[in-house]
């Protein structure tokens, strides 16, 4: 029993979590037409039940998924594994039938249905069913109320709402001024872009995967991966001083972590040019500036050229730029996670003098 | 399914009808839970118990005041007023008669108050709505004319009429009432007296038919669902706008709602009840109405701790005494211990630990017995000398003055005794340094390591004593039987032990002098002499007084000192050579200075340098200087870690490291410390330098229980001025002096305000102990106190006990008089006594003072003889400059009042009259008349004159 929960505590360190993740939606994408399948639907059920029962009989893990504020994230793993499944199930459905020539699903069934009983009876049922789950969690979990606010004694781990867990693990990577402020800002500009810069007519009114392939896939790693993968592993894996820990591991407070990353700055000039820093902060993090410059401004016009050129003719240069600026911040957060996590780097541009970091 | 879908239908409305159906069951079931959920509630159910156990013991006192009434009284008196209402019988028409007009003119009253009161508000009315139409017409200008002020004063003088009618009805129903009383007297005055003799039986049957369970009021009133409106079962608390809680950001007046819960805390009756039913254990100074705590003004928190807003056993941070009462909660209660609370409540015995927060600078609080034991501890083990603590800054270094060692003790002795110091004695306060759960370890190389410091310890203090000049070279030897027989009889026992009595069987007060027990195998006889003979010339911190013994009882008292051998102490467990000690240097230097800095220091060093200098680095390490005078140490910062706010401290910031078997609570924390104080280097790896090193006292359970309640009392300052006592100067000398008193242990002899005056238990009887302090500022003059403070006399010739010198500073006596005044609520106040009483009075006060034999046990320049020891009383003749007169007629009037159980008999037990024949037996002429025949003895025993 111990063997499988130290298996399962270290497939959780967040590089095997995120590389984990991302794979399985590599294959979930790739090998959809199996997945869609109801035995894998199901099978994903009745495994994440399986696992949290199994987790049930661990004091640390049962600590952590019966805490009263973490209930209502559990019910969420299962119902995004099941959205997600059912997604793809329906997509692939009507990929098949649209390569048979067949119209989708969705447009065979009746546009229009009753108010009543249709809509206003459901409606009912829907909120019957809603007050029974407010009646019953309100009895079963008590409010998750603290102690008063103390600022010579901060909770640890101090956790964002459920829902920022994702923008607080960025916070490992990036500085507050990016993670916490550019970053969220590009998140919502970007939300509201899609409708302006997608110009894909395909897809209307009906689950597909094969005619918004590019469109589906940055969703599905925009969402899945980097929003609620991150929300999990914030709220499970994520102990005090916002250290790592297993699902079954004990969240010790004096749990250590050697802080051994490095900058840009050093590999360069101390190990590469074999050379003292110099005392000019902007000389010393020259070259990273120039990398970022690279990669905000050089590397889009070079997609348009080489590489992206096709989505660049069909979108026209605004468009293009506009989506291919947001793609790239988007995977600057992947991006900086693989350097931390090969290279031990911790900024690419460290100017502690300015409070600037990146 | 198909063939069910109708045109324009998403689903199958049967199906539809079915999911309704079966959430809408779902929906009931949980309305019924929730509404049982709340019914079903901890305090609810506790409330319903006691209405029951309310009615259980309101019956039982019922039942025995039932049996206390007199029933043959109450037959005759009941008899009686039958009787009388016969007679009323007799004239039933006539009080019918008066009956009939009664109700004529209550009616009429009826109608003509109500005409009174509806005049008087059309009154106000019409007279505003007027004055604010003169105002407004007055601001257009001067001259506007403004109708209608008639019609407001007719009203008003309707008003008046109609009040005089009411007033003459009134007089009316007044007059008919007495008429019908005239008739009904007897009755009347019999029923009262009927009430008087079972008055309390029917009040109490009027509790119980009240409590008798009701159909509205406990039936429906509470019922499910209908309990929002005026439920009888209630959350009861209680908001203290003085006595707040500090949230951090802000303080709010705390609300303590325990008694939901603790519903008859307040109530006598329950004290054997279980919990939490039961009555606080003392109303008298806790939560009853009357006591200086009140629950108004008190609440239950600001002592007890514990979150006073919740009515939920395990949220409120009830904490268990012991672990079979956690086992206990954990089973009935799922009890755990609450982290969302900083402040769990303290456990039985250890509320005093609150005290302080009102109660600030007190080193003794009257009535907290366990706080005062423990601060006396807190001093007598110098806790404070190495964690500076409010309150106990300023105090001198607890132990010894090391500064002239080697006059007094050898190096052997030495070493043997920081080896273990209670192996030597095993009631001594000084702790060990080395040896301890740290440091022992033989693969560590501990015993090696341990032997180095000590020597190099030793050899330091030797190194850097200085001579002492004995005032007495090669004193003479005495009789060792008269020595112990001064030592036992002096009062040297009322600080020191000669005995192997532990250091709790002996108490804080009996340890304030080190113990004397193997004196003689610890130092010389020209030293002990020295010491005895003045304590001052030694050591000028010293507190230990000057017995004012001559040469000859020194030399006796010496003698039987020196005679007192015992225990060597522990001899060295290791050996080592000079490689060990360059090892341990080099460790304390590269501390400090780079690595080959230190080994170069070290390498141009003699081996006695090193090892001084290495016994000054020890000594600066383990702070022994906190509590020794020691040469080269003057003016380093104690080694401890502050406690003033310890008992605020939150739980995270105490490491508990790999300690696990111990409860998670500060207290836990604290009393383990003190039980071993090395105790959370356990299963750590950690360089010799790096480990903890406060020392080892070797504390009891007891004794760590009592600390720790001292340690928790250090709080920040949270609670408002308000709910301080007011301090003013005779609060002021109060808490000074009561620090003072057991500072200067005055009270190991004295009884003052009901507490010390252990020395009694040393002697055959109460009257041969030294006496009780408490009414002196209301009965001995100041400048005679203060004179025989300076140079104490003999008051009670047949008391082996003496008063000793102390040598204390003018300010420190001024303390100690402004006590005693405080205490007798006299302070700041001069007295005089001018009358110049006749000869009359000074004749008949001797013919008073010869009838009551005042000089059978009072002395009179000759002790009187034949005379049992306990029954003798100071010379008479000091009382003219000694005592305050006014309090010989007090002390006359009620002696026992003042000093109980004195054998000072009480003449006047009519007082203010008299058995005795002069002035008329008037026994305040009497009394006076005696006082003022006393202010007229001269020549007594004084003090004053010497000074």
């Amino acid at each position: 029993m111990d063997a499988i929960k130290g298996f399962i505590d270290l497939f959780a360190d967040p590089r095997l979590f995120f590389t984990i993740s991302v794979v399985a939606l590599v294959l979930i994408v790739w090998k959809r037409e199996a997945w869609a399948s109801n035995s894998w639907g199901w099978g994903m059920m009745v495994f994440l039940a399986i696992f949290f029962a199994f987790g049930l009989t661990d004091e640390n893990f049962n600590k952590i998924i019966t805490k009263p504020d973490n209930v209502p994230i559990v019910a969420l793993i299962f119902l995004l594994v099941f959205f997600t499944w059912y997604s793809v199930r329906e997509g692939v459905r009507n990929d098949q039938r649209i390569a048979a020539g067949k119209e989708p699903i969705e447009k065979e069934e009746e546009d229009r249905v009753w108010t009543w009983p249709d809509l206003v009876y459901t409606e009912l049922i829907a909120m019957v069913v809603c007050m029974v789950i407010l009646i019953v969690w309100s009895i079963g979990l008590e409010a998750p109320i603290e102690q008063p606010a103390n600022n010579a004694n901060t909770p640890n781990p101090s956790k964002a709402p459920w829902y920022f867990l994702g923008l607080q693990e960025m916070l490992v990577y990036y500085d507050p001024w990016l993670a916490g402020v550019v970053l969220p800002s590009l998140i919502i500009v970007g939300l509201m872009a899609i409708p302006y810069v997608d110009k894909n007519p395909k897809g209307n009114g009906y689950y597909t995967f094969v005619e918004r392939k590019a469109e589906i896939v940055i969703f599905l790693f925009g969402f899945i991966i980097l929003w609620n993968s991150l929300i999990v592993l914030g709220t499970f894996l994520r102990g005090p001083n916002w250290n790592f820990f297993g699902p079954f591991e004990y969240w010790d407070v004096h749990k250590l972590e050697a802080l051994t990353s490095v900058q840009l700055s050093d590999y360069i000039w101390v190990r590469g040019l074999g050379m003292a820093l110099p005392e000019n902060p902007l000389v010393r993090e020259s070259f990273g500036i120039l990398l970022t410059l690279v990669y905000v401004f050089v590397l889009p016009v070079a997609l348009a050229k080489k590489g992206l050129s096709r989505y660049y003719e069909k979108l026209g240069p605004t468009r293009f730029y506009v989506t291919v600026t947001l793609f790239l911040a988007m995977l600057s957060l992947p991006v900086k996670m693989l350097l931390r996590w090969l290279f031990n780097l911790k900024y690419v541009v460290s100017i502690p003098e300015y409070f600037f970091n990146i | 399914m198909a063939d069910k879908r109708a045109v324009g239908h998403a689903y199958n409305i049967d199906f539809l009808n079915v999911v309704f159906a079966a959430s809408s069951l779902f929906v009931l079931f949980s309305t019924v839970w929730m509404v049982w959920d709340d019914y079903d509630r901890e305090w609810k159910n506790y409330q319903r118990q006691f209405s029951s156990l309310e009615m259980e013991v309101t019956r039982a006192s019922l039942v025995a005041e039932q049996a206390n009434v007199n029933q043959a009284q109450v037959a005759e008196v009941t008899a009686q007023r039958d009787a009388a209402a016969q007679q009323v019988g007799a004239s039933q028409a006539q009080v019918d008669d008066l009956e009939g007009q009664l109700a004529e003119v209550e009616r009429q009253l009826f109608i003509a108050t109500q005409a009174f009161n509806f005049t008087k508000a059309e009154y106000d009315v019409d007279r505003y709505a007027f004055e604010v139409e003169r105002e407004e017409a007055h601001g257009a200008g001067e001259d506007h004319e403004v109708a209608g002020e008639e019609d407001v004063t007719a009203l008003y003088e309707r008003w008046v009429a109609e009040g005089l009618e009411v007033e003459r009805l009134e007089a009316e129903r007044g007059e008919i009432r007495n008429q019908i009383g005239a008739i009904t007297a007897q009755v009347d005055n019999l029923t009262a007296e009927l009430g008087g003799l079972v008055g309390e039986t029917e009040r109490l049957q009027g509790l119980v038919d009240d409590l008798e369970p009701s159909l509205i009021n406990d039936y429906l009133l509470n019922a499910p669902l209908l309990d929002f409106m005026a439920p009888s079962l209630t959350v009861r608390q209680t908001i203290t706008p003085n006595v707040v809680d500090d949230v951090n950001f802000t303080r709010v007046a705390k609300m303590d709602r325990c008694q939901t819960c603790h519903l008859a805390i307040d109530r006598e009756g329950y004290e054997d009840y279980p919990q939490p039913f039961r009555t606080h254990p003392n109303l008298d100074l806790y939560v009853g109405s009357a006591s200086p705590h009140s629950l108004e003004s008190t609440g239950c928190t600001v002592c007890h701790e514990g979150m006073g807003q919740t009515i939920n056993f395990v949220q409120a941070a009830h904490s268990p005494s012991s672990d079979e009462q956690m086992a206990e909660w954990e089973e009935k209660y799922d009890w755990e211990e609450q982290h969302y609370w900083d402040l769990p409540m303290l456990p039985n015995g250890m509320a005093e630990a609150s005290c302080r927060k009102c109660h600030q600078g007190e080193v003794f609080v009257p009535g907290a017995e366990k706080l005062n034991v423990a601060y006396g501890m807190y001093e007598r083990a110098g806790c404070y000398a190495c964690h500076n603590t409010a309150g106990f800054a300023d105090l001198r270094k607890p132990g010894p003055d090391l500064t002239r060692v080697a006059s007094k003790l050898d190096e052997d002795w030495v070493a043997n005794w920081i080896r273990d110091p209670r192996a030597v004695k095993p009631s001594t306060w000084m702790p060990k340094v080395w040896y301890n759960s740290n440091n022992s370890a033989e693969d560590e190389g501990f015993p090696v390591r341990n032997e180095v410091e000590i020597d190099a310890v030793v050899a330091y203090l030797f190194a850097n004593s200085e001579d002492h000049d004995f005032a007495v070279s090669a004193p003479p030897r005495g009789d060792a039987a008269n020595g112990q027989q001064i030592v036992e009889s002096v009062g040297c026992l009322a600080c020191h032990i000669t005995g192997d009595e532990g250091r709790e069987a002996a108490g804080p007060r009996r340890t304030f002098g080190q113990p004397l027990q193997a004196l003689g195998s610890k130092t010389t006889y020209e030293w002990i002499f020295d010491w005895v003979r003045d304590p001052k010339h030694y050591s000028s911190e010293t507190y230990m007084p000057d017995m004012r013994l001559t040469d000859a009882e020194v030399a006796d008292v010496a003698t039987y000192l020196e005679g007192l051998t015992g225990r060597a102490g522990t001899p060295a467990t290791a050996t080592y050579q000079q490689a060990d000690v360059d090892a341990v240097l080099l460790d304390y230097m590269r501390a400090i200075v780079p690595f080959e800095e230190a080994q170069s220091t070290i390498a141009g060093m003699s081996a006695q340098e090193k090892q001084h200098d290495l016994g000054r680095r020890a000594i600066g390490r383990y702070g022994c200087y906190s509590c020794h005078q020691i040469t080269g140490f003057e003016d380093v910062q104690p080694i401890g870690v502050e406690l003033t706010e310890e008992g605020s401290k939150l739980l995270p910031q105490f490491d508990f490291a790999f300690v696990h078997d111990i409860p998670h609570t500060k207290r836990d924390w604290i009393n383990q410390k003190l039980v071993d104080p090395r105790i959370y280097d356990t299963n750590r790896i950690l360089q010799p330098l790096e480990k903890l090193r406060m020392p080892n006292f070797g504390f009891s359970a007891d004794e760590a229980r009592l600390l720790t309640t001292a340690v928790l009392s250090f709080q920040r300052d949270v609670q408002p001025k308000e709910a301080q006592r007011p301090r003013g100067a005779q609060e002021d000398a109060l808490v000074e002096g009561r620090n003072l008193v057991r500072r200067r242990n005055c009270v190991a002899c004295h009884e003052i305000e009901a507490d010390g005056g252990d020395y009694v238990a040393l002697v055959e009887e109460p009257s041969l102990a030294p006496p009780m302090l408490t009414p002196q500022g209301a009965k001995v003059k100041p400048d005679w106190m203060y004179a025989f403070f300076r140079g104490p006399i003999t008051i009670r010739p047949w008391l082996e006990v003496r008063m000793p010198t102390f040598g204390l500073d003018d300010q420190h006596w001024n303390g100690v008089i402004d006590y005693f005044a405080a205490v007798s609520g006299s302070i700041g106040e001069f007295r005089t006594h001018e009358e110049v009483p006749s000869n009359e009075t000074i004749q008949t006060g001797e013919e008073l003072f010869d009838l009551l034999r005042c000089q059978q046990c009072h002395v009179l320049d000759t002790i009187p003889e034949d005379q049992e020891l306990s029954n003798l009383a100071p010379d008479l003749r000091m009382a003219r400059e000694r005592l305050q007169p006014d309090w010989i007629v007090d002390w006359l009037v009620n002696p026992l009042g003042i000093q109980p159980g004195t054998r000072m008999p009480t003449f006047w037990t009519e007082y203010p009259g008299s058995f005795y024949p002069q002035f008329e037996q008037d026994g305040v002429a009497q009394i006076e008349s005696i006082r003022d025949y006393l202010l007229t003895f001269r020549g007594g025993p004084s003090p004053m004159s010497g000074n």
